[in-house]
């Protein structure tokens, strides 16, 4: 179907067809992800066959000192005149080899051992003192040791799977770190050589740290949000899918119980092997995207109405009604979903007022029908002021021309908000939109503090009715200590939020396109 | 102009008015919708009872739980409000400064690997904030910062540089130009960050501002994790979430509503001042207000 | 009693100085000493010495090894002697006041003792969390004891120590310490036997004849507009119901197992079932969100409730609510199983006090333990808490002795069931909870089919 064919469409038919393309989308969207996946790696591979080729070449035809720097870091640089940076290379390849001899090493030779399954080997441990537990007549202190595992430890001696796999990712991180910078020092020394070689004098250490506040400006403002967030962000997250190939659950919690390899089995088990599991990610999954629709759509549709309404020519006080309601949204979220959680509970306030008037009682938290009705009108509750927030300034936005030419053309109100109003509300806020929609795949909050995933049902592996993907993998992760099933579960989500994503941005993509054509 | 057209003045004016007098009826209705829970919490902050009460309008009235939240031993409020303060502008300053570095960096320098990380980025966005808290709490354990206030700082702020979209697309609007003529006047690139494009951000700094702030002030999940049986370095969040276990509910309901009053009053206040840049943020400058 | 203390003196000073000489050869590979629990058996019970922590001589041992602990530490914790204690948040008062008069009594220029009580994680949780992370857990830790067997499975609780043992074993319930003994080793101090429900009821409206039977008892509540609560949709309560149609639950070797997709289970549902079909109508099974602690006081105080199946812990609030002398207390009432009257089962049990194995101050905090258990301390729970002691001496408390509380425990011990040997964590995360809380909102309209599919739910979530 050609854009021709859309543009002759009702609004109906067009709505429905975005319905349509939403969903006949999805299977083109995991191709594509998994087409992008496939391109990354083609490039890492170019890019490393890139690499050598450069990194050999440079070796070649790189003078004494070039040559040197691929084996004592900074020698070239030193050689060349850049003592300064030289050093600093040195000092760079000296800390680095300290660090595998003393830490990285014993780390990386645990991380699979002769057990082939076990994370840590096991330490002979010692230095707890127990006291003896016979009859008080024959009692006589024992200090126990004997291995790993059987005995009683020492907190500073013991091996911990997870410092076990914390340390080796670490040992892996710093070693790439590493790489780079032993590259960068290959790479100076041949550079500076070249400089030589066309008589220039390289620029002296000063000189070059001048560099990081202009031509190099991007490494000094990006070092150290990048170095952070490597430690506190990329380090867990890596930390976290090793984490998925394991057996830490409530079972293995280190250092008690170390935890082992199992391989693909915690995946197996979400996708088809456990039925219990699987069948509890397969429901939550429906309903979670089911919410993530309802939630964002219901916020964004009302929300527009609520501003349109405000906003109307003639309604005085304003700035009164959208103060009214952007206090609630400004009251932190915790505050007022409890609020709203206690006032619908069954023996609540709303429910009091109902049977006092005659109407039977809610189950409004308790039903799994209810509440996920409930949790769906909350959130319109909670949502419903920002999006009025942010499209009442739109709409002072828009041209009061185009709203009078309309009107000459004869355009009813209708006509009017469906032809200028929500166009371009609707190109505006895309972005938004888009992000509202990921951020409610993981909208904690209004579902933990609602209803906390309840009510509970004996078909769900340790949830809920109202349980999302992420309130599950909070409590598996706090509650229950399923750890590996956590992890399995945070890579769901996040290859559903980047198809979802891609889908999302392909379809604003379509809709911008459309404004060109217009 | 004509007695006719005066005439089907006053009949278009007659229905407008109908049509507002239905519109202010609606928007009466939603105002008590959405305040009447606010509206109870306050009452209920100030009802003698002590536990949940299902009842609207308490029968008596007191000031004890405000008074409460700050003698207690057992819930040390003000203790908690000192911390949420603390964790809550020291994240905001930090993140705010990340934010606009990173995406200063990635909107208007060019470099090799740009691309790669505007990507990388996205990617890293899409994990779930939480999923590996696990494991980040084992790494706060190897900087001694195990259940330390400032181990809460480094979870709000270290990742900051990855929001970096709206504030990038913020500076991609500033015109390329005012680049070119300050770097034809001799500046460098690290003036030009502070002494010219700063200096036009205000909308987008604000805006920064105010979500990192809002975000620790009312985050529970990683106090929640974090924080564990360490009282003291409790934010209100959990705090006051724990005034509603099952064990203490019925003794600490009021105090609960008490200290949520507390703690939305500022952030209300912050937010309605604020709420012009929280609008422009959100919508790219579409809005000028 | 002197000579007897003596000895305990000279038994503790020749344990320190084997323990010091170990330490000065730590790396040795097996221990030198052992003591076997068979030794200990042989033994006998005459052997078992009992300390008196009043007597200055013994005190004044404690505070040297406690002293010896304090110097062992490392960093800022070098001379302090400071400990932490996990309660229940409603005890935490009370326990404070324990911990100062510790604070007090074992004082010593030597070194600074501090406690610090923290009601943060409950008894129901603490356990738990021990083993999640022992090395930020309390040092002295309250517990459920239903959480000892895997506490001990995953070795992060410590054994009672030796010269502390006669004192546990000689001052407590034998009952008790059977539940704190796994593989005939005790592994902790024994604090309350309340852990268990009953039935509290008003007596303005229910008389003694009335409490016999639920049916009874709900149609006449139900006709005056008042409610029977029972928390169906909490497992520890329903679970009751599974006991009396005769299904084994059991936990060995770290697996959980519950006969519950079998005829007997089918019947037991089938019971709730009838029960819940009076929901709304003389009959509550739910909390809603509060809470079933915080839900039976607001009901007890507003009227709506008449009767609730419940344990001591809101026994004050009860009491507060309609006056200590309407307060009923009775075993549990039957119920409709398979067409005729039976009586319903419950768990019993305890709540303990464990000492964390990977405690810095393995001493110091069997001391404290020691203390918190100590028949004293436990008279002093009853009276501030009104919880129910363990120890022989307390229970000769006339006041305790004539609680209607323990009353009602006693006649509902027959019909109780022990946790420690039952349960595990696998258990209550299997949401048994759900299914009774299912059961209440559809008001026990569930088609046996579907009940069956559901317990066959419960059985597959806890392997």
């Amino acid at each position: 179907m050609d854009y021709l064919d859309y543009v002759q469409m009702t609004k109906g038919q067009r709505f429905a067809y975005r319905i349509k393309s939403f969903f006949t989308g999805i299977p083109g969207a995991i191709k594509k992800f998994f087409a992008i996946v496939g391109a990354i790696v083609k490039k890492i591979f170019l890019g490393l066959g890139h690499f050598f080729q450069n990194y050999g070449g440079r070796f070649v035809k790189g003078d004494i000192g070039t040559k040197l720097s691929y084996v004592i870091m900074g020698a070239g640089s030193m050689l060349h005149g850049q003592i300064m940076k030289g050093l600093i290379f040195l000092a760079t390849e000296v800390a680095y080899i300290y660090f595998m001899i003393t830490f990285g090493s014993y780390y990386l030779a645990r991380i699979y051992n002769s057990n082939m399954i076990l994370l840590t080997t096991t330490k002979t441990a010692q230095g707890y003192e127990q006291w003896g537990t016979g009859a008080l007549g024959k009692e006589v202190a024992v200090h126990h040791t004997g291995t790993f595992g059987s005995e009683l430890k020492n907190p500073d001696t013991y091996d911990d799977s997870n410092k076990v796999l914390l340390f080796f990712v670490l040992t892996c991180i710093v070693t790439i770190a590493f790489i780079a910078v032993y590259i960068a020092n290959t790479k100076s020394a041949y550079a500076s050589q070249q400089l030589k070689r066309e008589g220039k004098k390289p620029l002296n250490f000063l000189q070059e740290m001048k560099t990081f506040l202009d031509e190099r400006f991007h490494v000094t403002l990006l070092t150290l949000p990048i170095v952070l967030l490597i430690t506190f962000n990329i380090l867990p997250i890596i930390f976290t899918i090793f984490m998925a190939f394991t057996n830490y659950d409530e079972k293995h919690q280190p250092p008690a119980n170390l935890y082992q390899w199992v391989g693909v089995k915690n995946f197996a088990d979400v996708f088809y092997s456990n039925p219990m599991k699987s069948e509890t990610f397969g429901k939550i999954l429906i309903w979670t995207l089911i919410w993530a629709v309802f939630a964002t759509f219901t916020n964004y549709i009302f929300g527009i109405i609520l501003a349109l309404l405000i906003n109307k020519k003639g309604i005085k006080a304003k700035g009164f009604w959208r103060t009214m309601f952007v206090v609630t949204a400004a009251v932190p979220q915790f505050v007022t979903l409890l609020v709203m959680k206690l006032m619908l509970d069954d023996k609540g306030a709303v429910n009091s007022l109902l049977t006092s008037v005659g109407i039977p009682a809610v189950p409004f938290l308790t039903n799994a029908t209810w509440a996920r009705i409930t949790v769906i009108v909350v959130n319109m509750w909670v949502g419903i002021p920002y999006t009025m927030l942010i499209t009442s300034g739109l709409l002072m936005n828009i041209p009061e021309d185009l709203y009078e030419s309309a009107r000459i053309d004869g355009a009813n109100a209708v006509q009017q908000f469906t032809k200028i109003t929500f166009p371009y509300i609707l190109f505006v806020t895309t972005p938004y939109l888009i992000t509202t929609f990921v951020g409610n795949i993981n909208n904690f909050n209004v579902i933990y503090f609602l209803t906390g995933g309840g009510p509970a049902v004996s078909e769900y592996y340790r949830a809920g009715k109202t349980d999302l993907l992420v309130t599950w993998l909070y409590k598996l992760t706090v509650d229950t200590k399923d750890y590996n099933l956590a992890a399995v579960i945070g890579i769901m989500v996040f290859i559903i939020c980047a198809i979802g994503s891609l889908i999302a941005f392909n379809m604003s993509k379509a809709s911008k396109n459309e404004e060109e054509f217009s | 102009m004509t007695n006719t057209n005066d005439s089907m003045k006053t009949g278009y004016a007659q229905k407008r008015k109908a049509i507002n007098t239905i519109v202010y009826i609606i928007l009466s209705v939603m105002v008590v919708i959405w305040i009447v829970p606010i509206i109870w919490l306050i009452l209920q902050s100030f009802n003698t009872e002590m536990g949940v009460t299902t009842k609207f309008f308490p029968s008596s009235f007191t000031f004890d739980h405000y008074i409460a939240l700050f003698t207690d031993e057992q819930y040390p409020y003000g203790k908690w409000i000192l911390n949420t303060f603390m964790v809550a502008a020291l994240s905001c300053v930090i993140s705010t400064l990340f934010i606009l570095m990173v995406s200063y960096a990635l909107s208007r320098l060019r470099f090799k690997v740009r691309k790669t990380f505007l990507n990388l980025g996205l990617i890293l966005g899409m994990f779930p904030g939480f999923m590996s808290m696990a494991a980040t709490y084992n790494i706060m354990d190897i900087f001694g910062l195990k259940q330390q206030l400032f181990a809460l700082v480094i979870v709000y702020s270290a990742g900051a540089g990855l929001g970096y979209q709206v504030a990038k697309g913020f500076f991609d609007t500033i015109p390329r130009s005012l680049d070119e003529a300050a770097k034809i006047d001799g500046a460098t690139r690290n003036q030009i960050f502070w002494q010219i494009i700063l200096p036009l951000s205000k909308p987008i700094i604000v805006y920064t501002a105010l979500t990192t702030f809002t975000g620790p002030w009312a985050d529970y999940i990683f106090v929640s994790y974090f924080m564990k049986d360490n009282e003291s370095n409790w934010t209100v969040a959990l705090g006051l979430y724990k005034m509603l276990d099952k064990e203490a509910i019925s003794t600490h309901f009021t105090t609960f509503c008490a200290g949520a009053v507390l703690i939305a009053i500022p952030i209300t206040i912050l937010f309605i001042i604020m709420q012009r840049f929280y609008v422009e943020g959100v919508t790219g400058g579409a809005v000028k207000g | 009693m002197a000579s007897k203390s003596k000895k305990a003196v000279a038994l503790l000073l020749t344990a320190m100085m084997a323990a010091a000489a170990m330490a000065g050869c730590g790396d040795s590979s097996a221990p030198a000493t052992t003591v076997t629990s068979t030794t200990a058996t042989e033994s006998g019970e005459e052997e078992l010495t009992v300390i008196n922590l009043d007597d200055e001589e013994v005190l004044t041992t404690i505070k040297n090894k406690m002293k010896e602990e304090a110097d062992a530490q490392t960093g800022d914790k070098k001379g302090k002697v400071s400990l932490k204690v996990w309660c229940a948040s409603t005890d935490l008062a009370f326990e404070q006041s324990l911990a100062k008069e510790f604070e007090e009594k074992f004082a010593d220029s030597g070194y600074e003792l501090k406690i610090r009580v923290s009601g943060a994680i409950g008894e129901d949780a603490s356990g738990s969390k021990i083993i999640e992370g022992p090395e930020d857990g309390a040092d002295v830790f309250n517990f459920a004891d239903d959480q000892l067997s895997s506490l001990v499975e995953a070795g992060d609780i410590a054994p009672v120590a030796g010269y502390f043992l006669g004192n546990v074993k000689s001052e407590n319930t034998e009952d008790s310490i059977d539940i704190c003994t796994v593989n005939d080793e005790v592994y902790a101090y024994p604090k309350t036997s309340d852990n268990g429900y009953f039935l509290y009821y008003d007596k303005r409206f229910f008389d003694e004849s009335d409490v016999a039977d639920f049916d009874a008892m709900v149609s006449k509540a139900g006709q005056s507009g008042k409610s029977v609560f029972f928390d169906m949709g909490n497992g520890w309560y329903s679970t009751g119901f599974f006991f009396t149609a005769g299904c084994t639950v059991s936990y060995k070797d770290g697996k959980q197992t519950a006969t519950y997709n079998s005829d007997e289970g089918l019947s037991a549902a089938k019971a709730m079932c009838h029960i819940a079909e009076n929901t709304g109508n003389g009959f509550e099974g739910t909390p809603g969100t509060m809470g079933d602690n915080a839900y039976v006081k607001a009901g007890f105080e507003d009227g709506s409730l008449v009767a609730a199946v419940i344990g001591t812990w809101v026994g004050p609030d009860i009491k507060a609510a309609i006056g200590e002398e309407n307060v009923g207390a009775a075993k549990l009432p039957t119920v409709l199983m398979d067409g005729e009257q039976k009586q319903l089962d419950s768990f019993g049990g305890y709540k303990l006090i464990g000492v964390n194995k990977f405690s810095t101050y393995s001493f110091s905090s069997q001391v404290l333990a020691y203390y918190l258990g100590c028949p004293d301390s436990q008279l002093k729970r009853y009276q501030t808490r009104g919880l129910i002691a363990t120890s022989t001496k307390a229970l000769e408390d006339d006041k305790l002795k004539a609680d209607p509380a323990l009353l009602a425990i006693e006649a509902q011990k027959p019909y109780a069931h022990a946790q420690g040997a039952s349960v595990s964590g696998k258990y209550w995360a299997s949401n048994i909870g759900g299914f009774g809380g299912e059961i209440v909102t559809e008001k026990g309209k569930l088609t046996d089919d579907q009940l069956k599919t559901k317990l066959k739910q419960i059985e597959d979530q806890m392997s």
